[in-house]
This record gives C-alpha cells, sequence and structure tokens, in this order.
C-alpha cells in the first residue's frame, strides 16, 4: 500500500536535509567563506568612521 | 531614540563592511562604501522607525548607496585585494591554492548572487531578513543563494567544460574534499546556515 503523500514528502524532506547537511561541498564551502571573510569583519572600525558617527550623535543630543 | 540610534549604527559595522567587500569585492571600495552609507543613515535616521528592522533598513541604504555609484562608474574589481588576509594563514598550501580559487570564482558571480550567499552564510541571515535587507520577495532571496552555491559547485568541483587551469583547480578542491570526507566536513558545518532552499 502506497503510504499517504504527506509522510512521503516529509521523509524526503529530511532525508534531503541530512544529504545536504552531509554534502561535504557545500561544509566546504561554508568553512571557506568564513576563512574568507570572518577577518575582514573582525577588523577595527577606522576611527575617522567613528568619530562621523560620534559627532552626528553630540549634534543631536 | 538618537542615542539608541547611533549605538546600532556602530554594532551593525563590521556586518555592513562584509555585505560592502561581498558587492564591491575590493577593500579600499568597501571602506568608502561603507563611510558613504553610514552618512546616507546618519542623514535619514528621523526616517527610521524605531522598533522596525534597522539591520535591515541599514544594509537597504549600503545596498542602495552600492547600485547608485555603480551606475555613475562602471564596476572593477580587484581580486587580488579580497582574500589577502585570509591566504596569509596558517592553512596547507592545498588549503591556500583552493580558497584562492574559491576567491576568484566568487568574483565570478553575480554580485546580488554573491551577496546573499555571503550574507546568509557569514551573517546567518535567515532569507526572509535576507529578502527584507535586500528588497525581494522571500523566493528570490532563497533562488540568488541556490544558484550562486550551485553554480560555484560546478566551477569547483569540475561540472563544466574545463581547461587546465580550472582542471587543476577541480582536481584541489576535489582532492581536499575526498580527504576529509563527511567526518571531518561535518565538524567545520557546525552550527552553519542551510545553503539550499
Amino acid at each position: 500500500m502506497t503510504p499517504p503523500k504527506d509522510s512521503r514528502s516529509s521523509r524526503l524532506s529530511k532525508n534531503n536535509k541530512k544529504n545536504r547537511q552531509d554534502d561535504p561541498f557545500e561544509l566546504w564551502l561554508k568553512r571557506g567563506l568564513h576563512q574568507l571573510f570572518d577577518e575582514v569583519a573582525r577588523e577595527p572600525v577606522p576611527e575617522e568612521l567613528l568619530r562621523l558617527i560620534e559627532d552626528d550623535r553630540k549634534i543631536r543630543k | 531614540m538618537t542615542s539608541n540610534f547611533h549605538d546600532q549604527v556602530v554594532t551593525i559595522l563590521p556586518r555592513l563592511r562584509v555585505q560592502a567587500l561581498a558587492l564591491t569585492r575590493n577593500r579600499t571600495m568597501a571602506e568608502d562604501l561603507v563611510q558613504d552609507a553610514v552618512c546616507n543613515a546618519l542623514a535619514a535616521q528621523e526616517s527610521f522607525i524605531p522598533g522596525t528592522n534597522f539591520s535591515a533598513w541599514m544594509h537597504r541604504i549600503l545596498r542602495n548607496r552600492f547600485i547608485s555609484d555603480l551606475r555613475k562608474r562602471r564596476e572593477t574589481t580587484d581580486i587580488e585585494d579580497v582574500p589577502a588576509a585570509a591566504l596569509a594563514t596558517s592553512a596547507s598550501h592545498e588549503d591556500r591554492l583552493a580558497l584562492k580559487d574559491l576567491a576568484e570564482a566568487l568574483d565570478r558571480l553575480p554580485e546580488d548572487q554573491r551577496e546573499a550567499l555571503i550574507m546568509v552564510v557569514i551573517h546567518g541571515m535567515s532569507y526572509e531578513a535576507l529578502a527584507e535587507a535586500t528588497s525581494c520577495a522571500v523566493g528570490t532571496a532563497k533562488s540568488r543563494v541556490f544558484r550562486a552555491r550551485r553554480q560555484l559547485e560546478a566551477w569547483m568541483t569540475g561540472d563544466v567544460p574545463a581547461g587546465a587551469a580550472l582542471q587543476a583547480r577541480v582536481a584541489r578542491v576535489k582532492g581536499i574534499l575526498a580527504e576529509r570526507g563527511v567526518a571531518g566536513a561535518r565538524v567545520a558545518g557546525q552550527g552553519a546556515t542551510e545553503l539550499r532552499p
């Protein structure tokens, strides 16, 4: 007997998700992107930019 | 509200820098773009409604500024500029080469796909938040991320006709993937965002 469509799609969806999580390329890609961009996000904010924001804060007080 | 607004601007700066770099692929242009976007945001702060999504509002301002600048000057890229810091890591020679290949492949992606992929992966942004930040439908946001990922996989693993350079790149990435296998990849993927819709 064929199982109801909903339960089949739910099972397929779970399998797909597991397959994706185990996909070495997907995981390699994520790690590579983090290596390329995490350092950029951690760099200190330029003083000039911070000063610009703080000057505007003072003006608006 | 004013003080809170400025605090939010300062807090979001690292994320703006990543978005700007994803769009421009050039460090100098990215820094300029962040500064210009912050100036625009400060000038338009009265139009921000407290309690609404500040992150999406700010990312939209940066994106609009980028598009506006792009209309004024044709896009330029400087692929040597971007991955320099990342490539100067303690990673193995093969890893560094693969990372450089990835950086070059990113450069070849359409900017909306590159931006979407990076905001989802690096910022852990949901598709809904990405859609709001880039003024598009959720389905479009999902599609951009999916197409970016699929295109990179095609380029990096050789699902396209290959010249000698590409064949070498494919061999490198395949070698790394084979070495690591699923077990190693699981560790790397902890907490990672799903890239496919």
